[in-house]
């Protein structure tokens, strides 16, 4: 299928693109990758008399740390970043989960920003990033702001971001040296089904642990009460104390049967990836029992 | 890849083409003057149509013409293979989402898709019914109130439609007494099996391009079949088969999705009706909407005696047809003969049915029938296996068939060796596991023996020109499996010519003589036979030149690489040319037919060769997930002789993983009358990813088939074992026994879960 006519805009500049965004309003789009964008136009369940494509615009795109921060460009594509030695370095699990996502064509064209923005629920990105504890840096023609990773995302399809805003850069604070985050997802078709990202961040001696599910609900969910269960808990005792806490964690989220899966092997998975997700970012041997 | 010593053999020739980018895909054509058409297709599962209005449509720059119903009201405007059951576009009713129901044609692609919204249908809806077991129910909602069946029309025989229902296809076949057979065995196994629609995914969708000139009608097709094509639109737009002309460049795939007739009659209206050439190309979405397998729901019913003999077999297949007939007819019939297995079965009864419904047409696919059938049988063997306390292998072995016995005593008795193709399939097994220690693999076998449909209808045009050079002329179409390279070889091997000197031309119904068609893993058998008889035409030909220029004894005379030699003496085909044309130019045309009374009659009884395969995995679970992995897999086949060994094993290994697609996540979904799946971000193919990581190809060459130096067919067999081969492993280690396809982790977990609940 082709998609309707529109008209293609290639600015040099963020200034350039404030200014067609704002002129165009409901009929334009951001273009970063085209890897959702271009499906849904083709598959015309979106229509825009305008793109502006965001790639010719300069230092929106690689990784540098600054501040103690990881600094990613909006307009990295998932391959440079599974890639990238910052982030091979100081975040192995995100370069990891980069290298998972789709296929190889999709990894080189598809960016981190246009990832974040389309908010398709079945994305890995979001849970980890919010695990991390990420913020978003949004631009517009009146300044910037920062949205938590936590607070993007609003549901399926639907991010904070303004249509005026363009999102900039993700900002990861560099995890601590002792700090360990896993990702672990499952599912049978082309996307995740679920999604879990597990943080270990032993503070002083005393373990903390962070976890977040994504994919398997319309936004990222944070399971508060297995991260509490689990505080301070040293990896060697998780135990079962990890596995009960999973499974009446992952009743409770919100999911539906489609064709990814019926709703309650979702939240089973969800229980089976969080164990697995913390046991990794905790440095044990993934209790899998592999037939 | 097979551990078997490759032959220096040069790459297929279409390949370089095809790296390179210079093949001309059916795609690629480009004819003068050629429109572009693009379909409105039905949104509802089952309605009259109360109107369409293509006003808006018609006032948009660019657009040429919009086809509707109506226009054809003056054609022979319902084609069909068995039944004369679909119209070329709906005329006043529609019978499954995704049916056409008008056609823009305009200027460019996207003008005419963007004309598809200005369209407006008015339907009335009707019930529909989607499941082929509630359509067969008394109440059901008719989707056809009449039938005209085609006898012999391309197919040998005819449909059995039950008229007032929605069955178009019913076959029954009995020997021996079964009832009889089941009460003096001691135990008796029902088990009910179901497998899902599936869809052929070949990477090029289907694109034909149509135009009527000079008082007749030229296509290019991407049909597997373009002599079937010429039939139907000479009948829809009636006009002679002579002024009917189909050309078949390249095709991106087909596995049978492709085969007989699917878009050319809609395309061929569409040109008629603006008067221009048009071409439509679909998207993968609308092709996914235009053919499919057929799913079924098959009951096995099998007595035994305590040591595993089988008594009888009662075999019950109930498959979902779709809205339009097409060869479901057949398909139905295969599937009853493939669930038999390659088993001495002395007291049998098959009955099958096809039935209409309010979903995508059903269609041959690569072994019409064969995985649907051997899903259900195979997995019942593992079944009956762990019943009685017997090695799944050695059950297999107590029951198979040797060479020369029959499965059927009115089909040909069974030409393979099955027992040394299942040994194979453990040794090669062993040899894996033996190299990478098997890590716990469950291990499940499976075997499959199919009848392919072959009309032995064929013919082929073999130019031998002055400079040695040769050109094939047939109908064979090149669709990725290698039939120009195989033709080449063998025109080649019988001509004693280089296969640098040969080439094969495309195919094109104007020049190439009639033939069946590309399908049923017939056309290196047939179109080989046909190239036998052609160089033998060729060499009596020049056998009698030589003997009238040279005065030697025709029967003398062989053919040598660029000439001819007879005794100690050699001519180069030049200077024998041109002694017998008086000038230093001309050709020599050998013809090959076949028919049924070709062989003395050899070729007449169905089928012409069995083609069977043996499959053996090695397969991992994730307990937890429910996540199958295929980690090894051993594909056994006899195919007589290996005419090509890089497209033998990629025919062999493609199967197989089409197969490995049908048993672990492909499935055409549908809820409330609409497929939701219908577009490759949801419906899921296998990728490189799930491919077993051991993956072992064994050739047999017994030299036991009707074609040149003992030919079999192939391309067919491998798709058959894969999904029991898994399933029958899973039921091994776990004790579970999934009678429905796919596998998906989820249904896995369900089974473990349940086996847990009650062990
Ligand atoms: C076959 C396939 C498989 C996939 N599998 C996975 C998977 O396994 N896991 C996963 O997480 N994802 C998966 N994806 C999704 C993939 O990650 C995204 O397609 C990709 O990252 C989107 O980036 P893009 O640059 O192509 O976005 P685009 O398509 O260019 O844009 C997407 C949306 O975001 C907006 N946008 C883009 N960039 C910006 C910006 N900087 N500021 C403001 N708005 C912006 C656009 O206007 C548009 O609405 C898959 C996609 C496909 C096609």
């Amino acid at each position: 299928m082709l998609p309707h006519r529109f008209q293609y805009h290639r600015p040099d500049n963020l200034e350039q693109v404030f200014e067609l965004l704002d002129r165009y309003g409901d009929d334009v789009a951001p273009y970063a990758g085209g890897t959702e964008l271009l499906l849904a136009l083709k598959a015309r369940v979106l229509r825009y008399e305008h793109l502006v494509d965001l790639k010719r615009v300069p230092g929106l795109k690689g990784v540098c740390e600054s501040d103690g921060q990881i600094v990613i460009g909006a307009l990295s594509s998932h391959f440079s970043l599974a890639t990238d030695p910052i982030v091979k370095r100081l975040v192995p699990a995100y370069a990891a989960l980069s290298d998972n996502i789709a296929n190889i064509r999709v990894r080189v064209s598809g960016t981190i920003g246009g990832n974040l923005c389309f908010a398709e629920p079945h994305a890995d990105p979001p849970a980890m990033l919010a695990a991390l504890g990420a913020s978003l840096t949004l631009r517009g023609r009146d300044g910037q702001r920062r949205v938590a990773m936590a607070d993007f995302i609003e549901g399926e399809f639907t991010t904070v971001r303004g249509p005026a805003e363009v999102l900039t850069e993700v900002r990861i604070p560099a995890p601590a040296a002792s700090a360990r985050y896993a990702y672990c997802s499952f599912g049978h078709l082309e996307r995740p089904a679920v999604g879990i990202a597990a943080g270990y961040c032993p503070e002083r001696g005393t373990p903390h642990y962070r976890i977040w599910a994504g994919a398997i609900a319309g936004r990222p969910a944070q399971l508060r009460s297995v991260e509490d269960a689990l505080e301070g808990v040293p990896p060697d005792k998780l135990g079962d104390v990890l596995a009960e806490a999973a499974s009446a964690a992952a009743q409770e989220l919100p999911a539906h049967d489609d064709l990814q899966g019926s709703a309650d092997y979702k939240r089973h998975l969800a229980a089976v990836l969080t164990r697995r997700a913390v046991e990794q970012a905790a440095g044990l041997q993934p209790r899998r029992k592999a037939a | 890849m097979s551990e078997a010593s490759h032959r220096a053999q040069p790459p297929r020739r279409d390949f370089f083409e095809k790296v390179t980018g210079s093949a001309e895909f059916i795609s690629d054509v480009v004819v003068p003057g050629m429109l572009q058409g693009r379909i409105l297709r039905s949104t509802i599962p089952h309605g009259r149509i109360r109107n369409v209005d293509v006003s808006a449509a018609l006032a948009l720059p660019g657009v040429e013409a919009v086809l509707t119903g109506e226009d054809i009201a003056g054609l022979n405007n319902h084609w069909g293979l068995f039944l004369n059951d679909r119209p070329v576009i709906a005329i006043d009713r529609v019978r499954y989402v995704g049916e056409p129901v008008a056609v823009v044609v305009a200027v460019d692609e996207r003008t005419a898709e963007d004309a598809l919204d200005l369209i407006d249908v008015d339907y009335e809806t009707l019930p529909f019914v989607t499941d082929a077991v509630e359509a067969m129910a008394e109440d059901a909602p008719v989707l056809h109130e009449k039938s005209e069946t085609l006898k012999d029309f391309y197919f040998k025989g005819e449909a059995k439609p039950v008229p007032g229902t929605n069955i178009f296809q019913k076959y029954e076949y009995a020997h021996g007494d079964v009832e009889r057979a089941f009460a003096d065995a001691g135990r008796v196994f029902e088990d009910t099996f179901s497998f899902p629609m599936i869809f052929h995914y070949a990477m090029e969708p289907h694109c034909v391009v149509a135009s009527f000139a000079d008082g007749g009608l030229t296509l290019w097709s991407c049909g597997q079949a373009p002599t079937a094509i010429q039939k139907v639109l000479s009948r829809v737009f009636d006009l002679p088969l002579a002024k009917i002309r189909i050309i078949t460049p390249y095709v991106g795939g087909g596995f049978g999705g492709k085969a007989s007739v699917k878009i050319d009659p809609l395309v061929a209206a569409a040109a008629w009706k603006v008067g221009r050439p048009v071409r439509i190309c679909l998207s993968i979405s609308e092709s996914m909407l235009t053919c499919r397998r057929l799913s079924a729901s098959i009951t096995v019913r099998t007595g035994v005696r305590a040591d595993g003999t089988i008594l009888g077999k009662a075999v019950r297949v109930v498959m979902n047809g779709g809205a339009y007939a097409d060869t479901g007819p057949a398909v139905a019939i295969k599937a009853a003969n493939r669930a038999i297995g390659p088993y001495h079965v002395p007291n049998l009864k098959l009955e099958a049915y096809a039935v209409y419904t309010n979903t995508v047409p059903g269609a041959a696919f690569r072994s019409i029938g064969g995985p649907q059938a051997v899903w259900a049988s195979e997995s019942q063997m593992d079944i009956i296996a762990g019943a009685l306390g017997i090695d799944p292998v050695e059950l297999r072995y107590r029951n198979m068939l040797k060479p020369g016995e029959t499965v059927r005593p009115d089909l040909r008795p069974i030409d393979v060796d099955m027992a040394e193709a299942l040994g194979q399939a453990s040794q090669a097994m062993s040899r894996l596991d033996a190299a990478g220690p098997d890590a716990g693999l469950m291990k499940g076998v499976a075997v499959g023996a199919s009848d392919p449909g072959i009309m032995a209808v064929a013919a082929v045009l073999v130019r031998l020109k002055i400079d040695g050079s040769v050109l094939v002329i047939s109908n064979s179409v090149e669709i990725g499996q290698g039939i120009r390279e195989v033709l080449r070889t063998f025109a080649a091997e019988l001509l004693n010519q280089p296969a640098e000197a040969v080439y094969v031309m495309t195919p094109d119904t104007a020049l190439a003589p009639f033939d069946w068609g590309t399908g049923a893993s017939r056309s290196s058998v047939m179109m080989g036979m046909a190239i036998e008889d052609a160089a033998i035409d060729i060499r009596r030909q020049l056998a009698d030149m030589a003997a009238a220029a040279f005065g030697v004894a025709a029967e003398t005379v062989s053919l040598c690489p660029g000439g001819i030699v007879a005794g100690d003496r050699q001519w180069p085909f030049a200077e024998l040319l041109h002694a017998h044309y008086g000038i230093d130019s001309g050709e020599v045309i050998g013809i090959g037919r076949i028919s049924p009374h070709s062989r003395d009659g050899r070729l007449m009884q169905a089928p012409l060769f069995w083609e069977t395969a043996a499959g053996m995995c090695g397969v991992e679970l994730d307990e937890e997930t429910g996540e199958v992995r295929v980690r090894r897999y051993v594909s056994v086949a006899d195919v007589g002789r290996v005419l090509n060994r890089a497209s033998a094993e990629g025919q062999d290994e493609g199967a197989a993983i089409q197969g490995l697609g049908h048993a672990l996540s492909e499935e055409l979904v549908y809820e409330d009358g609409q497929p939701v799946n219908a577009s490759m971000i949801d419906y899921h193919v296998p990728t490189i990813d799930e491919v077993p990581e051991d993956f072992l190809t064994v050739l047999i060459e017994s030299g036991t088939g009707p074609g040149p130096g003992g030919a079999r067919g192939m391309g067919e067999g491998a798709i058959l074992p894969v999904a029991p081969a898994i399933a029958n492993a899973l039921a091994s280690r776990h004790g579970i026994r999934i009678r429905d396809l796919p596998l998906t982790p989820e249904r896995v977990w369900r089974a473990l879960q349940e086996k847990k609940a009650k062990p």
